[in-house]
């Protein structure tokens, strides 16, 4: 494999010269398709107010959940120091931004507990429906990539 | 098929999915909202589910994209194995709505309800060792933070499968670590 690592590839910690990445390639609609999705929620061409600083942030947040560095190296911080806290995984002041983070927490790790009630609390928190639904894609996206990431350093290390 | 370990064999009926946020109604939908909902085959009748993840047209078109090609691309994991990963993470996530419908997948793609009706049970005791290494691999790619080891792995591939398979396997869980994370939370299932 000579092609460039994508993002998937540094997620899951693998080099360049991984055999892991002739198998990945195997899958091409897999592989384009992660990065379209990833371009799609992080720095999509039209924001729905929702900047891609933001973005960025709350991505990262989620990112801190997988308890795994090269992962998080894949999520820098957002250049706004007001979403420090967002992205660090804190307490965050700002009404808006702490709705949005407890969602973002209760998401990434029970979603089995969302109800009506959480989307409530964001539409109160001054959140359109749309940048909710950008939001709950946003989140889930890096559940996603979490878990391809930590599927493939796994199956890497048993080849 | 006959039943395994005297488990009643269960018939699930299809549920019914209503948003909790108001979806984007045919007659208000921008153009790129009409493009993005034309992704879907089912194009006479746009489901609300769809109408709603069309407020946010680009992610919804990729999603979709990566969804289909996850559960419906040739060769590799049999498509009732992905289905597997897909209800095993359906049910962790505690999508009822997601679970049902691989469920149902699954018994039409394999011709039997005894995997499922095995799950349902609680009995896990019931189920063929390569369903058994499916099921811990998947329910333990979906904790957070995801918690397969190379242990689950070794079972995977003494059950049989790959390492291509394995890399199908970890897609179709993992794209119903986002799909559950839509579909539960944005609305309930009767």
């Amino acid at each position: 494999m000579t092609q460039k690592l994508d993002a998937m590839d540094r997620a899951a910690g693998l080099s360049a010269d991984s055999p892991l990445r002739s198998f990945r390639a195997f899958r091409p609609e897999f592989v384009e398709g992660s990065e379209a999705c990833r371009l799609a929620v992080l720095t999509p061409e039209d924001d729905l107010g929702l900047s891609q600083d933001l973005r960025a942030a709350i991505a990262r947040r989620v990112a801190l959940g997988a308890n795994n560095s090269t992962f998080l190296a894949e999520y820098p911080m957002p250049e706004n120091p007001d979403f420090s806290d967002l992205a660090t995984g804190k307490p965050v002041t700002d009404p808006a931004l702490a709705a949005l983070a407890s969602h973002a927490d209760m998401i990434a790790a029970t979603p089995a507990k969302a109800s009506a009630a959480h989307l409530a609390a964001l539409q109160s928190a001054g959140y359109s429906v749309p940048q909710i639904i950008a939001l709950s894609e946003l989140l889930a996206y890096v559940c996603f990539q979490m878990r391809v990431a930590h599927g493939l350093r796994l199956l890497e290390g048993t080849l | 098929m006959s039943t395994r370990s005297g488990i009643p064999q269960i018939t699930l009926k299809a549920l019914k999915w209503e948003p909790h946020l108001p979806p984007v109604e045919m007659e208000d939908a921008t153009p790129r909202q009409l493009a993005a909902m034309k992704v879907t085959p089912s194009a006479k009748k746009v489901s609300p589910y769809v109408r709603t993840l069309a407020h946010d047209p680009d992610s919804y078109v990729a999603r979709t994209e990566l969804f289909n090609a996850i559960m419906y691309v040739k060769e590799g994991l049999p498509r009732e194995d992905r289905e597997m990963g897909a209800l095993v993470a359906s049910i962790a996530n505690g999508c009822r709505y997601c679970a049902n419908v691989h469920a149902r997948q699954h018994a039409k793609l394999s011709g039997s309800s005894a995997m499922v009706s095995a799950l349902y049970a609680a009995r896990p005791d019931a189920l063929s060792d390569r369903e058994s290494a499916i099921l811990a691999f998947s329910k333990a790619l979906t904790t957070t933070p995801p918690s397969a080891d190379a242990e689950h792995v070794e079972t995977l591939r003494q059950a049989g499968l790959d390492t291509k398979e394995i890399i199908d396997l970890i897609h179709a869980v993992a794209i119903f670590g986002w799909a559950n994370r839509l579909m539960h939370p944005l609305g309930h299932s009767t």
